[in-house]
């Protein structure tokens, strides 16, 4: 993975973000926190909606209408975004144990954003009238909404990888 | 007062700490995230552009409070961050500009209080709010989208604290959870 993220860093597009990172790298990183912003509002809403806090005058499929489109949109978002941040700065991102895990991470969150859209839109009634009132997917919510949060952690920790020691790649050279 | 707030005992753990400031920034990204999704959630109903089927109080109720439970979170964290490097910070020019952005949003906000929400029962339903209304929710996302830029240019501004008993390389996750580290 050193080795790719080597050569990468000497590819034109990584060249040319390096070459601009004065602001280059912040733009792309203040889109990203954009990004994660509008999932975790979407991801909050209908979290909210499942534990009937919150949306409680509308259905579940109404309100996965409102958010599904943002929340997916918003994943379009973070992986361009976050393409280019590996591409401007590889061995930073690339040679992090944070990053890995936060990537496992992301796909089982992503995962559940469209596997649940689609159960939802496919199965509706059994949705509203029992699903969602069940406790087993109150808690699924409530885990889904803390996958989001250390997601949010480990992308922040990529900058401060060391604190994981020995896990920490980058830690040994 | 800049020099006194970093000789804070507070200040000076989280600087000795090789962990408290990755978690306190983490902590504030949640935050953040939480006030800029929740508020925009607002901002476009009063321009119209999403939720346009719910009564704009209803949406607000559902939604505000979790935007200043957010923004308390934001906030705490900011302030403990700025203690560990005050003078810093103090002198850094998008930290300036990110607190006088904070302070136009909030403004913002107050002129919206004070002028659309009083007249609320009259487009309560209605799908965008009057023009004034849009244009407060149009500053309002370009004013936090201002902070959220000059926030992260915070960051690349500005040095670590210099830290005076800096903490040993050794001392990491594995000593913490007492696991055997590699020699």
């Amino acid at each position: 993975m050193k080795q790719f993220a080597l050569w990468l860093s000497t590819t034109s597009p990584s060249v040319y973000i390096q070459e601009h990172n004065t602001w280059a790298i912040p733009a792309i990183q203040s889109i990203h926190i954009v990004g994660i912003a509008l999932v975790m509002g979407s991801v909050l809403m209908i979290d909210l909606r499942i534990l009937g806090w919150a949306w409680v005058d509308q259905t579940l499929r109404q309100t996965m209408n409102r958010f599904g489109p943002w929340l997916t949109g918003a994943l379009w978002l973070l992986l361009v975004t976050g393409i280019l941040m590996v591409i401007g700065e590889p061995v930073r991102e690339l040679v992090t144990f944070s990053f890995w895990l936060k990537m496992v991470l992301v796909a089982i969150g992503a995962t559940v954003a469209i596997v649940f859209q689609r159960m939802v839109r496919r199965h509706e009634q059994r949705w509203e009238d029992t699903l969602v009132h069940s406790p087993s997917v109150k808690a699924a919510a409530i885990l889904t909404f803390l996958i989001w949060v250390c997601i949010i952690f480990l992308g922040r920790l990529i900058a401060y990888d060391h604190v994981w020691g020995s896990w920490s790649p980058s830690e040994q050279q | 007062m800049l020099e006194w707030l970093q000789r804070t005992s507070l200040a000076i753990h989280i600087r000795d700490s090789l962990f408290a400031f990755p978690l306190i920034e983490s902590t504030h990204v949640i935050g953040l995230t939480l006030v800029f999704g929740t508020i925009a959630i607002i901002d476009l109903r009063l321009l119209g552009l999403a939720s346009t089927n719910r009564p704009f109080q209803r949406l607000a109720a559902d939604t505000l409070k979790w935007t200043w439970v957010a923004f308390v979170i934001a906030a705490v964290t900011g302030a403990l961050m700025f203690i560990t490097n005050a003078s810093v910070y103090f002198h850094n020019n998008y930290f300036r500009a990110k607190i006088a952005l904070l302070f136009l949003a909030a403004l913002n906000m107050l002129v919206f209080e004070v002028t659309t929400r009083r007249t609320v029962g009259h487009w309560d339903r209605n799908a965008s709010a009057p023009p004034l209304g849009r244009a407060v929710a149009a500053l309002s996302l370009v004013l936090w989208l201002g902070v959220i830029i000059t926030g992260r240019m915070i960051g690349f501004t500005t040095t670590r604290a210099a830290v005076a008993e800096p903490t040993p390389v050794e001392q990491n996750l594995e000593e913490l959870l007492g696991l055997p580290g590699n020699e």
